[in-house]
């Protein structure tokens, strides 16, 4: 079994923070979003990864995971170049899988239960394809899958008006060769993309069984601000969290906190976990971080109030002030008006940020 | 669809069809590879295949 690790697109939702960067690289608890999926295809027994390049972010990529070896597993990189649908970045893939089976997992999701229970159903039988599906309260708004008794997939639907089942796909696929030859036989959608929806589809017409497995923990698509916070939010719920570094004397802690042993929580400052704090980072005194929030390596906190946010990194943050629900970019800082005439917010906003002021 | 690849002789990064045609000569994309990479390196009736359907490979 190998595993194909798509790690394109533009992240246009996700903007302005991907302007410098590919969405796949922000971070969720300070652990970039990539690096949940390598984990969980290391821990199904997947060693063997392809990582699927798109036009965006390679070299960011490419940096992070090098050969995989410090991750204890073994990458090939794979340039897709233009978007063209997920079929087509599978079909990229062909030389890399060969005659093997292969997990396909969308680099920006994130799921509490991994892929080791839909390796091992897929494993279990003699299928051309596995899906995870799971249930949703508006199956009207994503692609449906109905089911069978045993199990397996009967149809798939892309947005249904009438819903046969409310199992959505998730955007994990396991695959055997024989999908390639369906994606050679397929043409692009109306919108230009070779879409897996119909490579599955054309695997059921040809006779293949289709597995399902019904994804029973939390799942988040990451590919918008909102969804960073609530992944931040599910992933600190559940993670072990350490506190490494320096808790002076003075400084209030409550509940579980990630501290990074390079940094220090100061005398006079309050954090209340799950939280998590990466390196080289100093909350000062007179700063409050709340839960669920993360704050990046070689940050300085101080005054501030901050909570159900991330903070990436490389920040300045020193108003006297409240932030909530917020994801801040690297490199971005927060300081103080105070004192300064004429008297108003002063703002260097890039394209396509949002403020709520 | 076909999908066209040609991997990298010098770090194995596969590289597919589309972005070969769009550049004709590059320098591998693999992070610190020096390779050349050239649209002509594929099979001929890859290339010919892809040029005829070109439109089909652009977004």
């Amino acid at each position: 079994m190998k595993g194909v690790l798509l790690s394109g697109g533009t992240g246009s939702r996700l903007r302005p923070i991907t302007h410098t960067g590919p969405k796949q690289l922000v971070p969720v608890a300070n652990k970039p979003v990539l690096e949940y999926a390598i984990d969980d295809l290391k821990e199904a027994g997947i060693t063997e990864i392809g990582v699927i390049l798109g036009n965006k972010g390679r070299d960011e990529i490419q940096e992070l995971l090098g050969d995989g070896s410090k991750y204890g597993v073994d990458i090939t990189y794979i340039v897709q170049g233009n978007p063209l649908g997920l079929a087509h970045a599978a079909g990229c893939a062909r030389d890399f899988v060969g005659d093997d089976n292969f997990v396909m997992y969308l680099g920006d999701n994130i799921l509490k239960s991994g892929v080791t229970d839909l390796v091992e159903s897929f494993e279990a039988g003699d299928y051309g394809a596995g899906i995870a599906l799971q249930e949703v309260e508006n199956p009207q708004a994503f692609g449906i899958a109905d089911v069978d008794d045993a199990g397996n997939v009967t149809e798939l639907i892309e947005k249904p008006d009438d819903p046969p089942t409310n199992l959505a796909l998730i955007g994990m696929y396991v695959f055997s060769p024989a999908v390639f030859d369906a994606i050679d036989d397929l043409e692009p959608s109306w919108r230009g993309e070779l879409e897996i929806t119909d490579a599955i589809q054309s695997l059921l017409e040809d006779g293949y069984e289709i597995d399902s497995h019904v994804v029973t923990g939390w799942w988040k698509d990451t590919g918008k601000p909102e969804d960073i916070l609530e992944a931040n939010r599910l992933v600190l719920e559940d993670t072990e969290l350490n506190t490494a570094g320096v808790v002076e004397d003075g400084a209030e802690t409550d509940g579980r906190i990630e501290l990074a042993d390079s940094s220090v929580i100061e005398d006079g400052a309050v954090v209340r976990g799950p939280a998590s704090i990466a390196e080289n980072t100093t909350i000062k005194s007179g700063t409050y971080v709340g839960p669920y929030t993360s704050i990046g390596a070689n940050s300085t906190l101080e005054e501030i109030h901050i909570e159900n946010s991330v903070v990436i990194g490389d920040s300045e943050i020193t108003a006297n002030g409240r932030i909530v629900d917020s994801l801040l970019g690297r490199n971005a800082n927060v300081e103080s008006a105070d004192g300064l005439l004429p008297e108003g917010r002063r703002l260097v906003v890039g394209e396509n940020s949002q403020l709520k002021l | 669809m076909r999908i066209i690849t040609h991997s990298c002789p010098a770090c194995g990064t596969i590289v597919a069809a589309n972005e070969l045609e769009n550049n004709r000569v590059m320098k591998c994309p693999g992070l610190g590879c020096q390779e050349v990479l050239r649209f002509e390196e594929l099979p001929e009736d890859a290339r010919e295949h892809f040029l005829e359907n070109r439109d089909r490979y652009q977004i």
